[in-house]
């Protein structure tokens, strides 16, 4: 490739615009106003905003949980239509079955979806162990979710998302149902795990949605701020701090501005939010 | 795995206190009839007991409670496949559910029993009719409760397979129907419950239709008893074993609910 050309975005949204409109009434609801963003391959990137910013909406339209009223999704160049294993999601609530064991949840996508098609038995289980292990959660593979805490589950999740193999790793608030001490534990442990995906230098794409900004500053490559009524991208932070990120980061002088100069920008409409 | 004793559900403390009452009543009515004259035919439990170990010793009573305990469970299969299934594609499929529900919903209402001179029409006096009226009580509580766990799915769980690039057919039997499972096995001990009631009935009726010939169950001995030998001691010793049958029944499923739902419990 060469090295003046671009790479292409891993994701492009191009004047996405998302109403909602009410079964009966009729009324459209604008949650989601022109929103343009390119990602690129390999990027860490938290959304943060306040209630209301339709932040889960962007994610669920990336995901192809929704679509998009106007504007286009490209993941690749191609657009996005539907859900898929290439994107896969976490969710707040872990949305873990619960019929089934750790070890089952974390294979379920290999058992029964595409990316365990042409996987032997053998290969599919090998796989499962070694995700198992990824997020340590070795010993509690025949547990069931209700016998796991929270940031166990939550474990679980991420195992299963990396199992299937996606491209992009997309999380609307994994760590938000979690305690602020085992969210801080969470944290550092994400990014260890996701600093061993990919091949080589680049790791999978993420995008990862968060109320907590300071949450957003230490995970994120580039930090995107939405604003509400109408929902839409008020500005884009780089977060310019080193990699691999530990909790000493925290006590950085830039972080703390970073995380400060975001809170400007939500502040005011935060207020609002519960006024 | 945690144990939580509240939700055992054998509790000896309360299966004493629940036998306690009636036991009090049954020794008050054997005290009034042992007052009666000897040839009076006013039941009584010791006479009750009496038939109870006769007709058990002739078989009659265990071939009786078999023939109807198989009407009923071969009923309910039927209702459980075309309930269960039918349930999951109304749940799941807009179209399906507009064009099955009134047909549904405008049966429901009608009362097995109201349909046994159609059934008896159509299928005779035997099986097939007492079969019939089973069915169709027992699938309308299977329907019923199978649609309600399917709407009250986690639309998460459904989302989390179609981004593991699960198909539609997959989710409907993997994610929908375990996780519908607590509403469906609710509406399976209702429905047995129902179908357990409906035999007996269909019985007597078909039964009375036959005159009193040969069709089995319990519910036609329980009308030889009552219309040819008017042996009143019998009609209780099926009463009880009717009951008892049907708390059986119940109590079984609960288990059932019990142990293959362990999350939920």
């Amino acid at each position: 490739m060469s090295a003046t050309a671009a790479p292409m975005p891993k994701l492009r949204l191009s004047g996405v615009l998302k109403y909602f409109t009410q079964p009966r009434t009729g009324q459209r609801t604008l949650a989601v106003s022109d929103v343009n963003l390119d990602i690129r391959p390999g990027e860490f990137i938290c959304v943060v905003g306040p209630s209301g910013c339709g932040k889960s909406t962007v994610m669920n339209m990336i995901a192809g949980l929704e679509t998009p009223s106007e504007g286009t999704i490209e993941m690749d160049g191609k657009p996005v239509r539907g859900p898929g294993a290439d994107r896969g999601v976490m969710f707040q609530d872990y949305a873990l079955f619960p019929w089934q064991s750790v070890q089952d949840n974390v294979g379920f996508g290999l058992r029964h979806g595409t990316p365990g098609q042409g996987m032997t038995p053998e290969q599919r289980e090998a796989r499962v162990r070694e995700h198992v292990r990824l997020v340590g959660l070795e010993g509690s593979e025949n547990k069931y979710p209700h016998q796991l805490s929270g940031g166990m589950r939550q474990r679980v999740a991420l195992a299963r998302l990396l199992a299937n193999g996606p491209d992009v790793l997309l999380m609307d608030e994994p760590l938000g149902a979690l305690d602020a001490q085992t969210r801080l534990i969470l944290q550092v442990e994400l990014l260890r795990i996701w600093s061993a995906t990919g091949t080589g230098a680049q790791h999978k794409t993420a995008v990862f949605i968060t109320h907590d900004i300071e949450e957003a500053v230490f995970l994120a490559d580039r930090v995107v701020v939405m604003s509400r009524h109408p929902g839409r991208v008020r500005a884009v932070l780089d977060i310019d701090l080193p990699r691999p990120r530990d909790d000493a980061i925290r006590a950085d002088p830039r972080f703390g501005h970073l995380a400060e100069e975001i809170w400007g920008l939500i502040r005011d409409e935060a207020r609002e939010a519960i006024a | 795995m945690t144990t939580a004793v509240s939700t055992s559900p054998v509790r000896w403390g309360d299966a004493l206190r629940a036998v306690a009452l009636p036991l009090a009543l049954i020794v008050v009515w054997q005290l009034w009839a042992a007052t009666l004259p000897a040839d009076d035919r006013a039941p009584s439990p010791a006479r009750a007991v009496a038939a109870f170990v006769q007709l058990t010793g002739t078989g009659e009573l265990p071939i009786a409670t078999a023939q109807s305990l198989l009407r009923v469970l071969t009923g309910f299969a039927i209702a459980l496949v075309i309930g269960v299934v039918l349930g999951l594609l109304m749940g799941s499929s807009r179209a399906v559910r507009d064009n099955v529900e009134p047909i549904v919903e405008s049966f429901r209402p009608i009362a097995p029993m109201a349909l046994l001179p159609v059934a008896i029409l159509w299928f005779g006096t035997g099986t097939p009719a007492a079969l019939s009226i089973v069915a169709y009580a027992a699938f309308f509580p299977l329907i019923v409760n199978t649609v309600h766990g399917v709407a009250r799915v986690d639309r998460k769980l459904v989302q989390a397979a179609m981004t593991m690039g699960v198909s539609r057919p997959a989710i409907l039997g993997r994610v929908v129907l375990p996780a519908a499972l607590p509403s469906i096995l609710l509406g399976a001990r209702l429905a047995m419950g129902v179908a357990w009631t409906a035999i007996i009935a269909a019985e007597l009726a078909v039964g009375a239709k036959s005159g009193g010939g040969a069709s089995g169950g319990i519910g036609q001995m329980m009308f030889v008893f009552y219309a040819y030998s008017v042996d009143l001691n019998g009609i209780v010793v099926c009463m009880a074993v009717v009951g008892i049958v049907a708390l059986l029944i119940d109590r079984l499923f609960r288990l059932a609910e019990h142990r293959l739902m362990p999350w939920r419990h």
